[in-house]
């Protein structure tokens, strides 16, 4: 697991942890154990996604303040999985999703399915939290949901060999709050 | 493997609601933009959008709902324990803003992508199979109808109800204008050499997909089938596509290795992603010669956000909808407002008369930023 503050910066990547937190988690897995891109996907899983830079984009539109071009960049999750694949040379599918409960075994579930593609051999899953917003305060008040206290993601490089089962189904923020069982 | 196979579908445009709708529209080549009266658009630098009329968005949640029921009872189709439910979506950015405006009864919880998966598998009885939400942006839909896909022909799962959804609003359309990315002129022109970029429209769309054997046994009547699907990265910027097409041709070769048609000669039309901006149009063509070959000259492609506008998330399931009425009506939608060729566009674009054709097969395609793409491809049943 890395926190917002271990993580390394990416270029043009400032307003949000969100981005430099997947790359950071990406870029350690990836260099630890380099394989083949063309037969590589990625898969991000967020409930809420990049608040960081969604609600500092609508604060800036109500205070009436000229939309950031960056902001319009990085709108979506795929900017950075375009870095990522582009320095990693990964040209298999790129995938954002979102889930409310459970989030790490959607993840370990959907890189199941992604394996059964001959095609491909490996998945790097990153789960990605920001601690938020007043915003995520009220919906996760909404929902009855714990909100993430810190910035934090957690990757884990999968192959073929790993079965959902192997992997123990673990939720991600268990992985993330330390030894799993 | 088992087959998969659409058995309804359910969908709202700027046009209205439903098929007859998009046959009217876009099939008849008629543009749906106009200036929107959504929000105060004086701070832009175009006020058009393709959108319903109204003054005020319909909550996302309420719109994907009501296609859910058209498709749903189109298909006659009943939930099973593990139907999966499956939305392409960003959240209701319209909520988003009222949010931060502070006004009273907002529900934060409509600005989450998931919660709008979880609200649509409790409206059909489906809280008990796999729920997500795909926020992959402009291939949000069509990813979730990929994931479908390989969750039915797996036996995982024998139903999915996919679905996709973008409404006009302030903070996305703030965001298009300050990368510079729409028209100024209220056209949208895919593949001319005057087009000056894309325009946001409304789009929402819902599709159920089942294995073929549970639809036979409960006596359901397949529309088409999905035979081929994939997805593939340009590796290449953040945001621009690669000049070659590379990693929309890599996952347009994914999905006809699947179908079996490695070289696409099964083929008879292209629904392509055609946002008229400066690269995705000269990309995706050169895209679509790697995967054809010599036989890219005789392939009709066309791009229907020339009158739907570009409905974001929403995108990949609705332009699956329009080639299946392609598929089932036997028209190919035309590429409206088409004006002069760009020599790096040089493909069969339907220009802006629709043209009767005997569809088999054809391919659906889908890009966004960072490169990433989708291609799905759908034969009539």
């Amino acid at each position: 697991m890395i926190t917002a503050n271990r993580a390394d910066p990416v270029p043009g990547f400032v307003e949000s942890s969100f981005n430099p937190l997947i790359h950071d988690v990406a870029r350690r897995c990836l260099t630890e154990r380099p394989g083949d891109g063309t037969r590589t996907a990625l898969l991000v899983g967020s409930t809420v996604g990049d608040s960081g830079t969604t609600d500092l984009a609508s604060r800036l539109l109500i205070g009436g303040q000229v939309s950031n071009p960056l902001l319009f960049m990085q709108a979506t999750a795929n900017a950075i999985l375009g870095y990522v694949s582009k320095e990693f040379g990964i040209t298999g599918p790129l995938i954002a999703m979102s889930a409310l409960t459970g989030l790490g075994s959607a993840l370990l579930d959907t890189a199941h399915v992604l394996l059964d593609d001959e095609e491909l051999d490996r998945v790097l899953l990153v789960g990605v939290e920001l601690a938020g917003s007043d915003r995520t305060a009220a919906f996760c008040r909404e929902l009855g949901l714990p909100q993430p206290t810190e910035d934090f993601a957690v990757a884990l490089l999968v192959d073929r060999d790993t079965s959902f089962e192997d992997s123990g189904g673990y939720d991600l923020r268990r992985l993330a709050e330390g030894p799993t069982p | 493997m088992s087959e998969v196979v659409v058995t309804g579908f359910g969908v709202r445009t700027a046009f209205g609601r439903g098929a007859d709708a998009l046959r009217r529209g876009v099939f008849g080549g008629v543009p749906a933009f106009a200036p929107t009266t959504r929000f105060d658009t004086g701070p832009y630098r175009t006020p058009f959008a393709a959108t319903t009329g109204t003054d005020k968005p319909d909550l996302m949640r309420d719109v994907l709902g009501e296609c859910t029921d058209e498709a749903v009872e189109m298909a006659g189709f009943t939930a099973r324990d593990d139907t999966a439910v499956l939305v392409g979506t960003s959240g209701d950015f319209a909520v988003l803003t009222r949010f931060w405006r502070g006004e009273a009864g907002v529900e934060a919880a409509d600005t989450v992508p998931a919660w709008q998966a979880d609200l649509l598998a409790a409206r059909i009885g489906a809280s008990s199979g796999r729920r997500l939400a795909f926020t992959n942006a402009c291939v949000a839909s069509a990813a979730a109808i990929i994931h479908a896909c390989g969750l039915i022909a797996s036996g995982r799962v024998s139903s999915a109800v996919c679905a996709g959804a973008y409404l006009v609003e302030e903070e996305v359309f703030a965001k298009f204008d300050s990368g510079r990315a729409m028209s100024r002129d209220g056209f949208v022109r895919p593949f001319s050499a005057d087009r000056g970029g894309m325009l946001l429209g409304d789009g929402v769309a819902t599709v159920v997909l089942e294995s073929a054997e549970a639809v036979r046994r409960r006596g359901g009547r397949p529309l088409a089938a999905v035979v081929g699907w994939g997805a593939g990265s340009d590796a290449y910027h953040v945001s621009r596509p690669h000049p070659d097409g590379a990693g929309l041709a890599a996952a347009a070769g994914r999905a006809l290795r699947r179908a079996d048609d490695p070289d696409g000669l099964r083929i008879d039309y292209v629904n392509a992603h055609g946002t008229a901006t400066k690269f995705n149009d000269p990309a995706e063509t050169r895209g679509l010669r790697r995967v054809f070959g010599t036989r890219a000259d005789q392939v009709p492609v066309s791009s229907t956000k020339s009158t739907t506008g570009h409905m974001l998330e929403a995108a990949g399931v609705v332009e699956f909808v329009i080639t299946l009425l392609a598929l089932t009506d036997g028209v190919l939608p035309p590429t409206a407002n088409f004006t002069e060729a760009d020599p790096d566009c040089d493909l069969d674009y339907v220009p802006n008369v629709a043209r009767d054709a005997d569809v088999r097969r054809a391919l659906n395609l889908n890009a966004a930023f960072g490169g990433v793409n989708t291609a799905l491809v759908l034969e009539r049943r």
